[in-house]
Parts: C-alpha cells; sequence; structure tokens
C-alpha cells in the first residue's frame, strides 16, 4: 500500500506544535516549538521542520489541519478546525474511556466532557490569567525560578502557604510579601498550585463528569499541579506522555477521517495549489 | 491654630498632607518602596519642614491607604473610603458621587449632604479596574505615566481590546506595537477599557451628580475625557491624588475636636 501522510499544526499562544501521521495513524513526526511573536508568522519553519524529521516532502501530505488559537492565519493549511474539536479527537486517541478532557495551555483553561470520542458540552476560561499557563509564569519569575521547575519544588514542601488573591498581578504581590516574611519556596509553591487547580475544577464542576480524567496542554507537565487537581477533583488524573500534543494529533486524525470520506465519494480532498507559505499575519 | 496631619500610604505612591485651622497647608507624595513604616516617617519629616512646624505643633495624625495600617506614629488608622468620602466633601461640598481610581483598586462611593458614604462598589480583585492596567501599557510602551493620559487623546483609531485582564493585555499591547499600531491608539484602547470597567461599577451604585474623581486616576487627563463621554460629568479637584490624605487629616481634626 502506498504511504500517505496526514498533518495538523496546533498554533498555540505559547507553543506551535506539529504531528504527522501516516495511514496507520503512526507518528512519523512531532515537533514542538516556541510560537513567539515572530515565530507566529514562520509557522511554515515548524512544518519544514517536521517534514525533515519524516523525511518526507510537503507535497507528500494528503491532507493538514490547522488548529489552535492562530489556526486562521496558516495558508497551508487545507482547512482549520477548532481546538475544541481537535482536542477531543486526540485525547480520545490517547485515551478512549476519557470522559472528561481538563487543558490547561498558556493562556487558556478549558474543560472538555467527552463521550466515545465526540465533544458533548465544554466550558472554557480566557477572559483572565488566572487559572491559566500564563499565571504559573509570572509567579515563577516574581520567585526567580523556571516554570518548568515549579513542580519538582512543590514535590519537597512539607506545607501549604494559601494564596488568597485570584488575579495573578494580586497574587504575584502576595507571593513575594509571603516569602519575605519567611515562609518556605516549596510551601508557597504548592499554595500556587492548588490556586490554579482550584480554579480550574470549580469552572469545570459545572459538566459533572469524571471520574476518567486525562490532563493536557503545558501545564500538565507539571506534576505538582497533576497533583493540586486530583485534591480538588477528588479522584486521579491521567497525563498523556505528551500531553502538548493532543490538539495536533487530533488535526491530524480529523484530517485522515475527513480524506477517507472524500475518497469514498470520489473526490480529491486536498486544496489545489497549495504552497508552504508565511503565516498570512497581518491580512 | 492648630496644625493635623493625614497620611495615605497607598500601594505604589504615598501621599500625606498638613491642615491648619482646616484649610490646606502642604501635601507631599514619596514612592511607597517596600517598608511603609521608612515611608511614613520620610513623609511626615518632609511635611513638617515644608510647613516650618516642630513635630509637637502636630494635634494629631490619621493614617489610612494600603499600608496604613501598620505606621508607628499615627493616632489613629482609618478606612481609605470614609477619607475619601471626607476629603472629597470637603473640596466638593456638593458632591454626591465620587469615583476614587487608585493604584490596584477603584471604588465608587454614593455621598449624603454630610459626605457620609450612604452605599459603594468596589473592585479590589481584579487589576484592571485600576491604575494598574495603566501602569502595565505605559511601561510596554515606554511612556511615562503622566503623558499617557495627553497622548490617549490624539489616537485616531483606538484599539479595543479582546481582552479584559492586564496580563493579557500586556501580551495584547505587544502584539499591537508589533504590528505598527501607533502607540496613542494602543493608549486610547486601554484608556476606553478602564474607563468601561470604571463605568459599570458607577453603574452598579447609580449615578448621582456632580460627581468628582479622586486618586491617581484624576490626574488622567486621557481617562476623564472618556468616562465624561460616557455621559459621567466630573469635579475635578486640584490635588486628586491627595484627596484622601486629605480627608484623613480631616478626621483627625474632627476627632480632635471632639475629645
Amino acid at each position: 500500500m502506498v504511504l500517505i501522510y496526514f498533518a495538523g499544526i496546533d498554533l498555540g499562544s505559547t507553543m506551535t506544535k506539529v504531528v504527522i501521521i501516516d495511514n496507520d495513524e503512526e507518528i512519523r513526526a512531532r515537533v514542538i516549538n516556541h510560537t513567539g511573536a515572530e515565530h507566529r508568522r514562520l509557522a511554515n519553519k515548524v512544518m519544514e521542520e517536521a517534514l525533515e524529521q519524516g523525511g518526507m516532502a510537503f507535497e507528500e501530505l494528503t491532507y493538514v489541519i490547522a488548529t489552535g488559537y492562530g489556526r486562521m492565519t496558516i495558508p497551508f493549511a487545507d482547512r482549520n478546525i477548532s481546538e475544541l474539536t481537535c482536542h477531543a479527537r486526540g485525547v480520545y486517541h490517547y485515551f478512549p474511556g476519557v470522559s472528561l478532557a481538563i487543558d490547561i495551555g498558556g493562556q487558556d483553561a478549558k474543560g472538555l466532557k467527552i463521550k466515545e470520542g465526540k465533544l458533548i458540552d465544554f466550558v472554557m476560561s480566557d477572559k483572565c490569567a488566572a487559572g491559566t499557563g500564563r499565571f504559573l509564569e509570572i509567579i515563577a519569575a516574581a520567585l526567580g525560578h523556571k516554570v518548568e521547575d515549579l513542580g519538582s519544588i512543590s514535590s519537597r514542601a512539607t506545607g501549604k502557604v494559601t494564596i488568597s488573591k485570584t488575579c495573578t498581578v494580586f497574587a504575584r504581590q502576595e507571593v513575594v510579601t509571603r516569602l519575605s516574611e519567611g515562609a518556605s519556596l516549596e510551601d508557597i509553591v504548592v499554595g500556587i498550585h492548588d490556586a490554579i487547580a482550584g480554579r480550574v475544577a470549580s469552572m469545570v464542576a459545572r459538566l459533572k463528569e469524571g471520574p476518567n480524567v486525562l490532563f493536557t496542554g503545558g501545564v500538565a507537565k507539571n506534576i505538582g499541579v497533576v497533583r493540586a487537581l486530583e485534591r480538588n477533583l477528588g479522584c486521579e488524573v491521567f497525563v498523556p506522555d505528551e500531553p502538548l500534543l493532543s490538539g495536533a494529533i487530533g488535526a491530524a486524525l480529523l484530517g485522515k477521517e475527513i480524506t477517507l470520506k472524500a475518497q469514498a465519494r470520489g473526490e480529491p480532498a486536498h486544496r489545489e495549489k497549495r504552497h508552504l507559505d508565511e503565516a498570512t499575519f497581518f491580512t | 491654630m492648630a496644625c493635623y496631619m493625614g497620611i495615605d500610604i497607598g500601594s505604589g505612591t504615598s501621599k500625606g498632607v498638613i491642615i491648619r485651622d482646616g484649610a490646606l497647608e502642604v501635601h507631599h507624595v514619596l514612592p511607597s518602596g517596600t517598608d511603609y513604616r521608612i515611608t511614613a516617617q520620610g513623609l511626615r519629616d518632609a511635611l513638617i519642614s515644608k510647613a516650618g512646624l516642630l513635630a509637637e505643633e502636630i494635634a494629631g495624625i490619621v493614617a489610612t491607604g494600603h499600608g496604613g495600617g501598620i505606621i508607628p506614629f499615627n493616632n489613629k488608622h482609618v478606612a481609605d473610603m470614609l477619607c475619601c468620602a471626607k476629603g472629597i466633601n470637603h473640596v466638593f461640598a456638593s458632591a454626591r458621587t465620587v469615583i476614587d481610581v487608585q493604584g490596584q483598586s477603584s471604588q465608587v462611593l454614593r455621598l449624603d449632604g454630610e459626605g457620609q458614604v450612604t452605599d459603594f462598589a468596589i473592585s479590589e480583585a481584579c487589576a484592571s479596574y485600576s491604575g494598574y492596567f495603566l501602569e502595565v501599557i505605559a511601561d510596554v510602551l515606554q511612556i511615562e505615566l503622566g503623558d499617557i493620559g495627553p497622548l490617549s487623546l490624539n489616537a485616531r483609531n483606538p484599539v479595543t481590546f479582546t481582552t479584559g485582564c492586564a496580563v493579557f493585555g500586556e501580551s495584547e499591547a505587544i502584539s499591537r506595537v508589533s504590528e505598527g499600531i501607533p502607540k496613542e491608539d494602543i493608549l486610547a484602547g486601554v484608556h476606553n477599557a478602564l474607563s468601561g470597567k470604571i463605568s459599570a461599577l458607577v453603574n452598579r451604585v447609580g449615578l448621582e451628580e456632580p460627581c468628582a474623581i479622586s486618586g491617581g486616576g484624576g490626574l488622567n487627563i486621557g481617562l476623564i475625557k472618556r468616562l465624561e463621554k460616557s455621559g459621567i460629568q466630573l469635579l475635578v479637584p486640584p490635588h486628586p491624588h491627595i484627596i484622601n490624605a486629605l480627608g484623613a487629616a480631616i478626621i483627625a481634626r474632627e476627632t480632635r475636636n471632639l475629645q
């Protein structure tokens, strides 16, 4: 059988993710890169990197789906699909029993109620930095640590310093004040993880779902937030090996489904004259 | 000839006044810094020296504001809402509503004829209701805080902020700068956003005119013009940022006279 490929590109607020799968849904390439202010325009470079990793040419991609915050700006995609749909498809691929998917990214948090791979309901918060990855980034900077180290710092804690302020700006001050009063860094970080988890847990409570909870997005790499979510939800929380890729994988899988349906109708799936151009960010 | 002092330790700046025979004598402003006790002492010394007084000549001191509770030499600590009402009533006896825009919160007070607070709405949970939102954007654009109000009035195409969050607003401003949007248009956008939030606070208590503005926000002509455009005519005191300190000094005087 001739190998054909499907690509998903997830242009997030903070990271850009590309996954290329083959006909058997095996992952042939995966790239995660910073979106950045300038790189946002250079999504084609991230795609080139993935093509090089997978050893195929752009023309060999049967279908390309863009998703995420910046999906409208990708000129080389055949179609763009909402990140909610792609996430739902991606998490179902990882974990077919999933009933609730929580995704905490750089600038938003989402809760997806999923039944047999289909999105039934969702809640989303992108109006306020509290409860998103940005909250952790800002607090980490105020504490003088890297955001990726917060998880291991919290593992050494012996207690918890409760953070009372919701607003990221005020919580940052509160953290600095607590530190200057002599509270332990570790206990403060536990308090911060509890603050973000508490906010997200109360947001998803409306969906009344569980206990099969899958946690994705960049923040799912933080073991402290995983544990805090478990405490707040009162159930076990699963994290896939690569929690950033669920949207891109879902997009690639949807590309395959769309192609199969088009072929069944005897139609070509992808757009003609598709070029791997820079994102047209300003138009 | 009795002199009283009011000290307002705010989140960003601290303000102090001395009143003599019930009238403003001198005022002084300092950055609050991290040690409010030192800031308060610095304010007190500067005020006394400006007024040419001796420390013993101050008959009473009232402290207020974010850090007003911990300064060592006040006779009394009074909530900033009461000081604001008292200060505005002193300057504009007719005012029935006050919009107090501070560095980290905003409050809208309804007043009766005696300057007593009859109702209020306060927003202190979210930084985007306060001067902080303007400061963040001024920082991104590298413009002095004192210049942002006038500059915002030169906007041709004000940007619309899609977020009401000060943290996300900062990234949005950075994106607009990188797209080559003029600074004036970005400034107009953030002033519009703040003005919208303050209007919502006003609606919570209902507007009764005349309405006055106090706090650091009262120094910003861009904010004042936008609030007026949304239908709120404003009385602007000569020194809006020292209103709470002034109110504190008046309360010190009244407390003393009662005794």
